[in-house]
């Protein structure tokens, strides 16, 4: 027998004494590398976020640091370490470092800092439109944002991992720095591999997706988590840039998040779209809470509703590229619904405008900067930016309770997909997912070719004659 | 990540050098022979086996638990933590990485004790499993620590099962090379070599115990390093060689016993 087991009650030494103070004298500790006390910028159920800067001056550049909350490493925590450890893309948020404070094991997570988000962006038009004041952004903003949303999404579909809370709040932008006007796809603690699910991925998190921005088919019980129900979330944020209001805004009240059925944002979604015909979305009888639908809605309820009349009262015409796409994005039918690589083929991003790298094409930025939350700033226990809500729509306080009930769902990684590795075993394929852009038809490569070269000099003067200002 | 291995932490910094594994190891092999310090792992391994099976736990998970146990004694000695302790940790990581549901921690202590207790008397004789919650949960810090955090680990399992479908089915080499790729979590081959070459040096093995001449043309048609695949195989045989004159049950407390170990903070 081993000498740990002298006798049944006492432990055997568990760690090597001088493992132990190596390793703790080689580790750094978040406080001693960063400046960030009552720099808080965001809170919420996923813990703080700190704006900070190196103490030691080797950069002056701004960082994100969030503090994970709650102790140790919760599922969502090793989900959300174990999928950023892994994915790099421009329009993905970079996982830069991990501190684990033994201390109070509590898990720091380090990332570049983005001044803005477009949830405090179409915010700021909201308050301008209703002081009736104009906001000065590049024409091409729009679609600028949109086509670095569906880059990314696309790189993390491409890789497995399914979004599943896209919302305006989680779309960052980059502010002033050599990444300026970029956006950052942030808040991937909900994402989820989705390649082979070993449990129907409903059977986990019952509702996920913040209910604006949820597709039909959740409401309606699909039980299966899809791209498709990322791309929704992208049409919806479209809508909402092009208007500046939530275009399935809808009062909660009462919602029982064990249950995905939703009458009332149903109902939402059919005063803008119509009720969906049966040719239109065929395995609309399939749903799970079809039935539920057949009783508590009436077709002729909404025999006068289409997106291309909602839109139309927003000044978006029916004709123009821009609702064509949105159309697409925001088809019912989950399966008719275009993807993310279609999408960024779309006519709407070869026409002028282009979009550019810099979202705001070299343009002053007109949105405030982040401010500091002080910790009376919290007077309920609510998600940041659920509370952000709060002000936004303020019929709808409960809902943010709601939204944090559903984010502290548990929530699982699975990883299991090596496809690709087969793939390449036999064929040697060079191309990664990124690359898949290279088979796009000659007036799509035209305009990679462009938006290569604007952001090889991204404040020259051929970047500034893009900067046609007008109302956004 | 998921998608692309060739981009993945387990490419870019797990894929390990034969002769930097050796001279990491040179503490251990001072005080155990390379076969000895096969037989210990090849015996946590089976903990790990046994540990995910009670919990329920799928082979994906366990092999991802398996290869955290070699990454961390790859770059560690035997005795910066007892394995008896950072077996149950890499599971108790694994399953919150890979799979659905957090194992609640009592539930966790409790199949350690009972696996410990019904399976491996014959190694630990009446002693309890000694571990609580807070022993896991301190020892988890530091097995991420020293993982990098690098928690995706790509398995050999899914490209088995897509070379299998491009052979054409056969469940019969898919179930012995599925075995075979199990066995290969006891040996270094997940350290060295990528999942997909190892699924195929699985195949091989599966191949010629079944006798299956005429599969030798796919495999000629395969573009892969031939030699890597067989530096994959002769490991995996040298396992099944050492099995047939090793008997676990006499031979594992001799070999624990002779395990270096934690020593304890300095008296005062």
């Amino acid at each position: 027998m081993g000498d740990n087991f002298q006798n049944k009650t006492m432990a055997p030494v568990m760690m090597d004494y001088e493992f132990k103070i190596k390793t703790q004298n080689e580790r750094s500790k978040v406080e001693d590398l960063f400046d960030f006390e009552g720099c808080k910028v965001g809170r919420g159920t996923y813990g703080h976020v700190y704006k900070g800067r190196r103490k030691d001056g080797s950069d002056t550049k701004d960082y994100a640091l969030k503090q994970i909350e709650g102790t140790g490493l919760s599922m969502s925590a090793c989900r959300e370490i174990a999928l950023l450890r892994e994915l790099k893309h421009p329009n993905v948020i970079n996982l830069i470092r991990v501190f684990l404070s033994h201390t109070d094991r509590k898990v720091w997570l380090l990332f570049d800092y983005a001044e803005h988000d477009l949830w405090h962006i179409i915010k700021f038009h909201r308050a301008a439109k209703a002081n009736k004041k104009s906001v000065m952004v590049p024409k091409g903003m729009v679609k600028s944002l949109l086509y670095q949303i569906l880059d990314g999404i696309h790189y993390l579909h491409s890789n497995w991992v399914l979004h599943r809370d896209l919302k305006p709040a989680n779309i960052l932008v980059m502010g002033e720095g050599p990444e300026r006007g970029r956006v950052k796809i942030a808040d991937m603690g909900f994402a989820r591999l989705f390649n082979a699910p070993l449990k129907p991925l409903a059977d986990l998190d019952p509702v996920v997706v913040t209910f604006w921005y949820r597709a039909p088919e959740l409401l309606l019980g699909a039980r299966h988590y899809t791209k498709a129900i990322d791309i929704w979330a992208i049409g919806c944020i479209f809508a909402e840039l092009l208007t500046s209001e939530p275009i399935f805004h809808c009062r909660q009240e009462d919602i029982k998040t064990s249950n995905p059925y939703h009458h009332d944002q149903l109902d939402r979604i059919f005063n803008v779209m119509g009720f969906p015909l049966e040719k239109d979305w065929e395995d609309i009888r399939k749903m799970p809470e079809h039935a539920t639908l057949v009783k508590d809605f009436k077709r002729s309820n909404y025999q006068n509703c289409s997106l291309s009349k909602y839109m139309d009262r927003h000044k978006i015409k029916p004709d123009s590229k821009a609702f064509s796409l949105l159309q697409r994005l925001l088809l019912m039918d989950p399966n008719r619904r275009i993807t993310s690589e279609q999408a960024m083929q779309d006519p709407y991003f070869s026409e002028d405008p282009l979009p550019t790298q810099d979202v705001f094409a070299g343009c002053p930025i007109p949105y405030p900067k982040r401010e500091f939350l002080t910790d009376d700033d919290q007077d309920d226990k609510s998600d940041s930016k659920a509370r952000q809500n709060q002000q936004q729509q303020p019929n709808d306080r409960r809902q943010n309770e709601q939204t944090m009930r559903l984010m502290t769902q548990q929530n699982q990684v699975q990883a299991n997909s090596h496809d690709h590795a087969a793939n390449n075993a036999k064929r040697m394929r060079m191309s990664g997912p990124n690359q898949g852009n290279n088979n796009q038809g000659g007036g799509q490569q035209e305009f990679h070719q462009q938006q290569q070269m604007m952001y090889g000099q991204q404040q020259s003067a051929n970047q500034q004659q893009q900067n046609f200002q007008q109302r956004f | 990540m998921a998608g692309n291995f060739w981009q993945s932490s387990h490419h870019q910094q797990w894929m390990l050098d034969k002769q930097d594994l050796i001279r990491d190891r040179q503490h251990d092999l001072s005080k155990l022979t390379d076969e000895e310090y096969q037989k210990i792992f090849n015996f946590f391994a089976s903990i790990i086996q046994v540990l995910g099976e009670q919990l329920k736990l799928r082979q994906q998970v366990i092999a991802t638990a398996t290869v955290y146990f070699k990454r961390f004694y790859a770059r560690n000695s035997l005795k910066c933590i007892d394995p008896l302790l950072l077996a149950p940790t890499c599971v108790f990581l694994a399953s919150k990485v890979e799979e659905f549901g957090v194992i609640s921690n009592s539930r966790l202590i409790t199949t350690c004790q009972t696996v410990i207790k019904n399976k491996f008397s014959y190694a630990y004789g009446q002693q309890e499993f000694p571990y609580r919650t807070n022993h896991i949960l301190e020892c988890e810090f530091y097995l991420l620590e020293n993982l990098d955090c690098c928690l995706i680990v790509y398995q050999p399992y899914r490209p088995l099962l897509l070379f299998v479908q491009d052979i054409g089915q056969d469940d019969q080499l898919s179930t012995y090379a599925w075995r075979v790729v199990n066995d290969s979590l006891r040996t270094d081959v997940s350290l060295l070599y990528p999942p997909y070459q190892i699924a195929i040096g699985a195949l091989h093995i599966a191949c010629v115990m079944l006798g299956k001449e005429n599969l030798k043309p796919w495999f000629a048609e395969l573009n892969v390093d031939m030699d890597k695949i067989q530096e994959i195989v002769r490991a995996i045989i040298n396992l099944y060689e050492m099995w047939k004159n090793y008997d676990e049950k006499k031979e594992i407390q001799a070999l624990l016993g002779k395990m270096p170990k934690p020593s304890p903070a300095p008296q005062r």
